[in-house]
């Protein structure tokens, strides 16, 4: 997925006719910010849109403080925060482990792939039900779910991103006797960093949903909860207030793996600035 | 600031990517597990150590596979979840697709639109289930609905992203020849991207079953697989809960596995699948 | 043709012979070859794409264990790669998140020594191949031949007896080309390291070597060996003298006679 990517980069980057800005497109995107604005305005005031669905643009931001000061309402993010950061985190840990044992040996990759790629298929909220069924409405489950949802993305990205090595690469590290670990450390796991970032981001997503879906099936508590509270008694500003935090979330996630990576995986990202200087 | 990255990942790429040299015993490797794993799963339960009730033993299980499927009553379900995932599939390949034609073609609208594309990426679209739920009531509607909203997005942004592949020095050929935006787009662009897309469009196959799924799950009344997971999994009845999510896999599977054959008729040209095929 | 000498070869073949595949897929890549590297010298295995030079080369490296015959190295039989042997690939195979002086410490980073004890070597290494000012860059910061100038920095960073070079600059343009084997023919000489080098291009495996081993085609076999009996420094000057014009003809025909 990262060469693909990074020819995506390259070829937006590269492409004739982007060089041939004369004015940014960011003021395009700044321009389309309103006219969203204007459009939702437009399909509620004028009810072409019912308000059980959508409400208009200001009793969404008139219910913004009413559910912000709203009793505990501090204490749910932070329980909805928890839950889905405790699921990717073990989910992701999970499968990229699994991931580094099943490309350490072929024997183990022969015997359990096809399995596990079985796995790629199976939408994890089918399971929602059973995990409630097992430990309850508190958080453990939505954890689990969370976990369940994100792991797949992080296994499989890590498996083919500790394969991708070159094989003059592996040759050089034989040669000087690196030791299987060595080689693992020093080659491959930074060769697979990219690829495995494109599946942390993806697993935080997937991660979200679990959470949010598991809260949604049953509850005590979180930002779920809320919603399907609030839904109850057909306030459905206040619902859209609290899609705008998981709209939060999901960004905050975004870029927090997109730093990370940014950060991290700094060679890649300088050097696809540079196409001129081409890798080997 | 960002750039979009494909939204969907493929699995298929680690099989080839290292020969398997040392495979011997493999097979066996995964007939033990699997015994062992039905015998943990047989006889844990009995022990006492966990509550069999919640883990029902590995025969349980199966005498409550062969009761659902016997009992005939669950095809209505099956039928249910079936037609709205084939109806709201469709329907969400065409608009991601038209999307990101539209938005595709152009780098600069691309670069104008890419930080609303990643918010939509970021926003969990799941959140929409029980408004859509209250709006469109518990009928198959709001289940289309949602599986559409949740299963176009991949198509939109690897369609998008497919049409920005070819290299430069490809545009450059084209322009040579003075060739039309339109002849760029069918002949080097379209076949270029059509690999990435159909990517996204197994990936939305997927998205759409979940979408159903959450739908059927959280509404009460009208049937499909999701809800009567649910149903026997608030009863306790776990043999058919696990039957149901086992009924689930398969079809997921199954999906999954005719979205293959069709992507390697279709992308016939490329390395991936010209691999496979060995 | 082949004359002999005292000194005991550093690597001997035996009848070594590869096979890929099995079965109706077998394919015979080396055909007993019989080799022998004597310490010191400069030898090139020239012969024509695909007849097995770096399946030759990668067995000597212990990287590949040969399906018939073996391989000694010092006496010894060699069945592993060896830090007394140093390779060197076609491409640079540089980490991108190193910095070129982290790159070219690599090795002794691998074999679990100090980094600092071989930091001034290296550093001395990268200023004599004249990309000193480079070392806290990143490879992707450095063009095609700066990168190969690393590589040869790393592979002669822990003096190894021997250097196996699987063409090692035949990626670079012609020109950067020449001057990074006056580069390696330099150092080799300063380290008195054996060196094999894997070339399909006769003029550079005759300037280069003091002994050029000859393969054929498919299945790999070595033809013959031709000894070359310039002087060294040698100057790009004797390219043109009639004797090398003649060694290279010589050279060619017995590729072309196979
Ligand atoms: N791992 C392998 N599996 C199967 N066949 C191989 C393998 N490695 C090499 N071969 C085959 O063995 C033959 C010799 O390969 P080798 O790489 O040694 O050739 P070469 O002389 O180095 O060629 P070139 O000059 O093109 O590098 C080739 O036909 C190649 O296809
Ligand atoms: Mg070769």
């Amino acid at each position: 997925m990262t060469r693909t990517e990074q020819i995506a980069q390259l070829a937006i980057d590269a492409s004739p006719r982007a060089k041939r800005k004369k004015f940014s497109p960011y003021i395009l995107t700044a321009l389309i910010a309103p006219l969203i604005l204007a459009v939702w305005w437009f399909v509620t005031e004028t009810r072409i849109v019912p308000p059980i669905l959508l409400p208009t643009p200001a009793s969404v931001v008139q219910s913004f403080p009413r559910v912000v000061f709203a009793d505990g309402f501090g204490d749910q993010i932070i329980r909805t925060v928890t839950e889905i950061v405790g699921g990717f985190a073990l989910g992701a840990t999970i499968g990229f482990l699994l991931g580094m044992l099943l490309s350490s040996s072929s024997r183990l990759r022969a015997a359990y792939l096809p399995a596990l790629s079985a796995l790629e298929a199976i939408p994890t909220v089918i399971l929602a039900p059973i995990i409630i069924a097992w430990v309850g409405f508190g958080m453990e489950g939505k954890v689990m779910q969370a976990a369940l949802a994100c792991f797949y993305a992080v296994f499989i990205t890590t498996l083919s991103g500790l394969g991708l090595a070159e094989p003059n690469a592996v040759n050089l590290m034989r040669s000087l006797g690196a030791s299987r670990w060595q080689t693992m450390a020093k080659l491959r796991v930074p060769t697979a960093l990219p690829v495995i970032f494109g599946g942390l981001q993806l697993g935080a997503t997937t991660a979200i949903i679990g959470a949010i879906v598991s809260e949604f099936i049953g509850s005590v508590g979180g930002l779920g909860y809320l919603m399907i509270r609030y839904r109850g008694s057909f306030d459905t500003a206040a619902y859209w207030v609290i899609i705008f935090f998981f709209l939060v979330i999901g960004l905050v996630t975004y870029l927090l793996i997109w730093y990370a990576e940014k950060k991290i995986v700094f060679w890649r990202h300088t050097a696809i600035t540079r196409p001129d200087l081409e890798k080997p | 600031m960002t750039t979009l990255a494909p939204a969907s990942t493929t699995t298929a790429k680690v099989k080839q990517q290292r020969p398997d040299r040392d495979t011997k015993g493999a097979g066996w490797i995964a007939l033990i597990t699997i015994a062992v794993f039905l015998l943990l799963w047989q006889f844990i339960p009995q022990t006492g150590l966990i509550n069999r009730v919640l883990f029902p033993t590995f025969t349980d299980t199966l005498a409550g596979f062969v009761q659902l499927v016997s009992g005939g009553y669950w095809w209505e379900d099956l039928g249910k979840t079936m037609m709205a995932v084939a109806i709201a599939w469709p329907i969400g390949v065409a608009f991601g697709f038209s999307m990101g034609v539209i938005l595709g073609t152009s780098p600069f609208i691309r670069q104008a639109i890419t930080p609303y594309a990643i918010a939509v990426q970021a926003l969990p679209k799941v959140v929409l289930a029980p408004l859509l739920i209250g709006w469109l009531g518990f009928g198959s509607e709001s289940k289309i609905a949602l599986a559409v909203i949740i299963c176009f997005f991949p198509v939109w942004i690897d369609t998008m992203v497919g049409l920005a592949l070819p290299a430069a020095n490809e545009f450059k050929l084209m322009q040579s020849l003075k060739a039309t935006r339109r002849q760029i787009f069918l002949k080097l662009q379209l076949p270029s991207a059509i690999p990435m897309i159909m990517v996204g469009v197994k990936h939305s196959l997927l998205l759409a079953f979940t979408g159903v799924l959450v739908a059927e799950i959280l509404s009460a009344s009208d049937g499909g697989l999701g809800k009567l997971a649910k149903e026997f999994a608030s009863q306790l009845n776990m043999p058919l809960t696990y039957s149901v999510v086992g009924i689930v896999v398969i079809l997921a599977v199954a999906l999954v596995s005719i979205a293959d054959v069709i992507e390697r008729r279709v992308v016939f040209w490329s390395e991936e699948s010209r691999a496979r095929k060995r | 043709m082949t004359t002999t000498t005292q000194t005991a070869p550093l690597v001997r073949a035996t009848g070594v012979t590869k096979k890929f595949g099995s079965g109706d897929k077998e394919m015979v890549a080396l055909s007993g070859l019989n080799l022998e590297v004597r310490e010191g010298e400069f030898l090139s295995l020239l012969g024509p794409s695909g007849c097995g030079k770096s399946t030759a080369l990668n067995i000597m490296g212990g990287l590949l264990s040969a399906t018939e015959g073996s391989i000694t190295f010092g006496g010894k039989t060699l069945t592993e790669p060896s830090r007394q042997i140093g390779m060197m690939f076609q491409q640079a195979v540089m980490f991108p998140w190193r910095t070129t002086l982290d790159n070219v410490l690599l090795p002794v980073e691998i074999f679990g020594e100090s980094k600092k004890k071989y930091r001034a070597k290296a550093e001395e290494l990268l200023s004599m191949v004249g990309i000193s000012e480079f070392a806290g860059s990143y490879p992707w910061q450095l063009s095609g031949g700066m990168q190969q100038r690393a590589a040869l920095c790393r592979v002669l960073l822990h003096d190894p007896k021997l250097l196996l070079l699987d063409e090692p600059f035949g990626a670079l343009d012609e020109f950067t080309r020449e001057t990074m084997n006056q580069e390696l023919l330099r150092l080799q000489a300063h380290t008195k390291s054996t060196a094999v080098l894997v070339t399909h291009n006769i003029t550079e495996a005759v300037f280069m070597s003091d002994r050029v081993a000859v393969m054929s085609a498919r299945p790999g076999r070595l033809i013959g060996i031709l000894e070359i009996p310039f002087d060294r420094p040698r100057t790009p000057d004797l390219q043109t003298t009639s004797d090398f014009v003649a060694l290279v003809a010589e050279a060619r025909k017995m590729l072309e006679l196979q």
